[in-house]
């Protein structure tokens, strides 16, 4: 199981290597068989106002500093704004990375084993290290984040084909890892073990790549967990504010990120223009109506890192203020998953006449309706390569369940007709079964306005309901992703980008050998041989339309196992005060501060 | 007196170690989030699931993990390591602490100014247009949750969103300081959060004050001191108030208690980080030491106020002895 998702996640960032690959090497953007690149609805501006400071009114903190531990959005932002990795993304371009601390694209051995990247002299670190970032700052973050002071979330399933990385990750204490070598202070060599340096080169853009200065945090390392979260050296043009040990003070978590210059930075050796002298986060701001009219209402101000502005306030804004709002693509999809292991969500004829018999239109209307997204009928979602082969906004509506966003009655009592042949008790096209399935939707808006939408639909196909209210974290971590919580819906689960790849969207979540005993992502539990066996295939398909075309047909199959009703990709509101030109980066959906500048 | 506050001290220990036990167990039992995978990111291995269970000491067994927390926590006074933010709970706490002392005492304030003359005139004016209206506005404001009040004082009075721009709003106190570094700027940006968390306590505090008056009013030594000559002023100050406000002191020690152990509502309506809000997030991140932390200090000040409360009442009351 464990090796299927090594292998899924390895073939598709194969495949995602492929596209940076043509993207550095070539201009014709569209090599990946069709123009998938996310832009932004806010374009860069050529020239800003250089100066100013803002507010950020955020309702929690980030998950970590520490470019090692960092892994969510929120995290991000702060990350790509203060440090620099070996290659990243331009805010309007969220496919084709960029050489960052690199001079170029990664140099590739003939064998696939060897990769090579040359890095930029004149970065330095901020106060108070001080000196220019060399090769071996590189090799000790990537070593330090395989450590169990360090525990990364991605560093073994994307570098764990290093020569000398730990077979078990963040289970041991540093050592080195002898496949990363640096022959030079401006060059870094990573020696593989398998023929996996393409798909590891774009995994180069992940912040495990920002550099750490071994003789500065090892100290901090030699803690468990590490404290260099507190203590973070940056090489970008931002960094939070530090005392002169190096202590963060201008983070108190869950209060306040106080974003400063970096002295050291120079602009000459980056393509950010960092307006701004300096953002200070404003944590605790959980009311987005609030914190969304404030920054409407108010001035030097950006919102919300807890996702949209309420439906209410983002149609007024929609009407008012709409140059201060910017839509990014979540490049998501957010579906109600059945457990194909409980009855009576085991038969396809059940499944596919809840699918039919729901309005989807309706549960979008509890995000904010069509100007949140487009309904869902696949999980492809816009701005993912092989959305367009599977069908665009129409893919999958040739099945008669999927075909009306509104919903059919007579194609649900159809299928639920076709059940009762097979043994489901149905009564005049409603299922009349007696037990009461346990339906875990979360407590916070807007997530619960959409599970009572869904559980009054259901409820009108004869279910009957054990609904459950829990806050999301409890939802994923103790229910949705446990199998043996026996959960039979989940109306509250969606599924997100890592990068640009429809594999990325479809593997983890419908593969059945990725079934996990706790973390599961396959929330319908749908294992399907066949689907199984053409992932596996499809997974090494190059980078093109051929790839694009097998997991569009993937995708097919897996609707036609109706698994789950799928019914929005949605796009993420920002908003910005007036005197703000708000940049976000499709990247990480949120706003890009290097980019992002007063009027 | 002094065996007495012994053994209220005694007892309070008792109850802070009953208070830690029973918060863990409820961690244990409820249905909460699994800290250690809210911090493997997406797809977690079960490798890094176990190295941060570690990490966070939830792989020994929970009497286990409890006798440790105990130990931490009675010899070296440490509460352990917050989950979610990676920093000390007690430098957490007492971060925080400023912010919510400064709340809890700026509403008391109000209350009782507010609250007790109120109280004093309805008693006074006993079945009167003046006890009818006070006593309405009081039920009207005991019956307005304090979040809902918060938000609608937001709408009408803050200076970022109100019609009637005349208090500080959402973002004056966290962009303000310590009430110890800037007092100037943070007794601004609480006089809203003030007003609104008073609201409700100077109505019950009205209504208690009233009922006592005018109860005691109606006995036979304020009769005889009326009988004496006295003036009514002096009657009603001297021997009606002075009696009547005594149980009050009762309520106030716990009312304040309560709130230095956080006001939730009004912390999280208005964005003061305090201790109120820290375990509003703390209960919603799973993140148990930060949980433990902020109900052991919130039992600690009740504990504390009602046994300064008990001392303060030999005082009031002579009949009062320990």
């Amino acid at each position: 199981m464990k090796r299927s998702l090594k292998w899924t996640l390895a073939a598709s960032m194969l495949a995602a290597l492929a596209m940076f690959v043509a993207a550095c090497g070539s201009s014709n953007k569209s090599s990946g068989g069709s123009s998938t690149a996310v832009q932004t609805q806010q374009t860069v501006p050529a020239t800003a106002k250089q100066g100013g400071k803002l507010t950020y009114l955020a309702a929690g903190d980030v998950d970590y500093v520490d470019p090692g531990q960092t892994y969510y959005t929120f995290g991000y932002m702060v990350l790509y704004a203060t440090n620099r990795t070996l290659y990243s993304f331009k805010p309007d371009d969220s496919v084709n990375p960029v050489p960052d601390l690199a001079t170029g694209k990664p140099e590739i051995s003939a064998d696939n084993k060897t990769i090579t990247v040359h890095i930029k002299p004149g970065v330095k670190f901020s106060p108070p290290v001080n000196r220019e970032v060399t090769s071996k700052d590189i090799k000790y973050a990537f070593e330090r984040s395989f450590t169990k002071q360090v525990p990364s979330g991605y560093a073994g399933t994307y570098f764990g084909s290093i020569v000398g990385a730990p077979a078990k990750p963040n289970t041991g204490n540093y050592k080195p890892i002898s496949g990363i070598q640096t022959p030079d202070d401006h060059t870094i060599v990573f020696k593989l073990k398998t023929a996996e340096a393409p798909m590891v080169s774009q995994a180069l853009v992940m912040p495990i790549t920002a550099p750490v200065p071994k003789e500065y945090a090892q100290k901090f390392d030699q803690k468990s967990p590490s404290t260099y979260d507190s203590h973070v050296v940056f090489t970008g043009p931002y960094m939070i504010k530090n005392d002169s040990t190096g202590k963060l003070v201008g983070r108190t978590p869950g209060k306040t990120i106080d974003i400063v210059r970096n002295p050291n930075w120079s602009k000459s050796t980056d393509y950010r223009p960092a307006y701004l002298d300096e953002v200070v986060i404003e944590e605790g701001n959980a009311d987005l109506t609030v914190a969304s009219r404030r920054v409407l209402n108010g001035t030097a101000s950006l919102c919300c890192d807890a996702g949209s502005p309420p439906a209410p306030v983002l149609k007024q804004a929609v009407s008012r203020n709409k140059d201060q709002l910017i839509f990014v693509p979540s490049g998501g999809t957010r579906y109600i998953a059945f457990n194909t292991k409980v009855k009576p969500f085991d038969n396809l004829n059940v499944r596919k006449a809840i699918i039919a018999g729901m309005d989807r239109n309706a549960l979008r209307l509890t995000r904010g309706g069509a100007i949140l997204g487009d309904v869902a009928s696949g999980w492809i979602p816009p701005g993912i390569p092989g959305f367009e082969e599977a069908g665009g906004l129409k893919q999958n509506t040739d099945l008669d369940y999927l075909a009306k966003p509104q919903g059919d009655p007579a194609v649900a009592a159809k299928y639920m007709n076709l059940a009762a042949k097979q043994g489901v008790p149905v009564q005049n096209g409603k299922y009349a079964g007696t037990q009461k399935l346990l339906t875990i939707a979360t407590n916070a808006d807007p997530g619960k306005k959409t599970a009572e939408v869904a559980q009054g639909q259901l409820q009108n196909l004869g279910f009957k309901l054990n609904f459950r209210i829990v806050p999301q974290d409890t939802l994923y971590t103790k229910f949705c992703g446990v199998p043996k919580a026996n959960v039979a819906i989940c109306p509250n689960v969606g599924w997100f980008k890592d990068f640009a790849d429809p594999q990325s969207m479809l593997d983890a979540t419908f593969n059945g050998n990725n079934i996990l005993q706790q973390g599961n992502v396959n929330w319908p539990q749908l294992n399907d041989p066949a689907i199984n066996a053409a992932m596996k295939k499809a997974s090494i398909v190059p980078v093109g339309k051929a790839r694009n075309e097998a997991w569009a047909k993937i995708n097919h199959m897996i609707a036609e196992q109706a698994p789950a009703v799928p019914w929005i990709w949605d796009k993420t509101a920002l908003v910005a005060s007036k005197d703000v030109q708000g940049v976000a980066n499709g990247y990480y959906t949120t706003h890009d501060l290097s980019f992002t500048s007063m009027k | 007196m002094i065996p007495f506050i012994i053994r209220r001290l005694i007892w309070m220990v008792a109850l802070l170690l009953i208070i830690s036990f029973l918060t863990f167990v409820i961690f244990y039992t409820l249905p909460s989030a699994d800290p250690a995978l809210l911090r493997a990111g997406k797809q977690p291995t079960p490798e890094l699931v176990a190295t941060i269970r570690q990490q966070l000491g939830l792989d020994k067994p929970f009497y286990v993990q409890y006798v440790k927390y105990l130990d931490r926590l009675v010899f070296h006074f440490d509460f352990g390591y917050s989950y979610q933010n990676n920093v000390s709970v007690k430098s957490q706490i007492f971060d925080r602490l400023p912010a919510t002392g400064a709340l809890a005492l700026g509403g008391m304030l109000v209350w009782l100014l507010v609250g007790i003359p109120i109280g004093i005139l309805a008693a006074l004016k006993h079945g009167r247009w003046p006890d009818k209206l006070a006593m309405g506005a009081a039920l009207v404001a005991i019956s307005a949750p304090v979040y809902w009040l918060g938000l609608v004082s937001l709408y009408l009075f803050s200076d970022e969103l109100g019609k009637f721009p005349l208090f500080k709003g959402q973002g004056a106190y966290p962009s303000s300081g310590n009430i110890f570094t800037n007092p100037g700027a943070v007794i601004p940006a609480l006089i809203l959060p003030c007003l609104v968390l008073a609201a409700s306590f100077a109505a019950v505090y009205a209504r208690f004050m009233r009922g006592n008056l005018i109860e005691v009013m109606s006995e036979d030594y304020v009769r005889t001191a009326r009988a004496k000559g006295l003036r009514e002023r002096r009657v009603v100050l001297r021997h009606g108030v002075r009696s009547a406000i005594t149980p009050i002191v009762t309520i106030l020690g716990l009312d304040l208690g309560i709130l230095l152990g956080g006001a939730i509502l009004t912390e999280s309506v208005f964005n003061i980080p305090g201790v109120g809000r820290l375990a509003f997030d703390s209960i919603q991140k799973s993140d148990l030491p930060t949980v433990q932390g902020t109900v052991l200090m919130g039992a600690f000040f009740i504990i504390l106020l009602n046994l300064v409360v008990d001392v303060i009442y030999a005082f009031l009351d002579p009949r009062v002895r320990y």
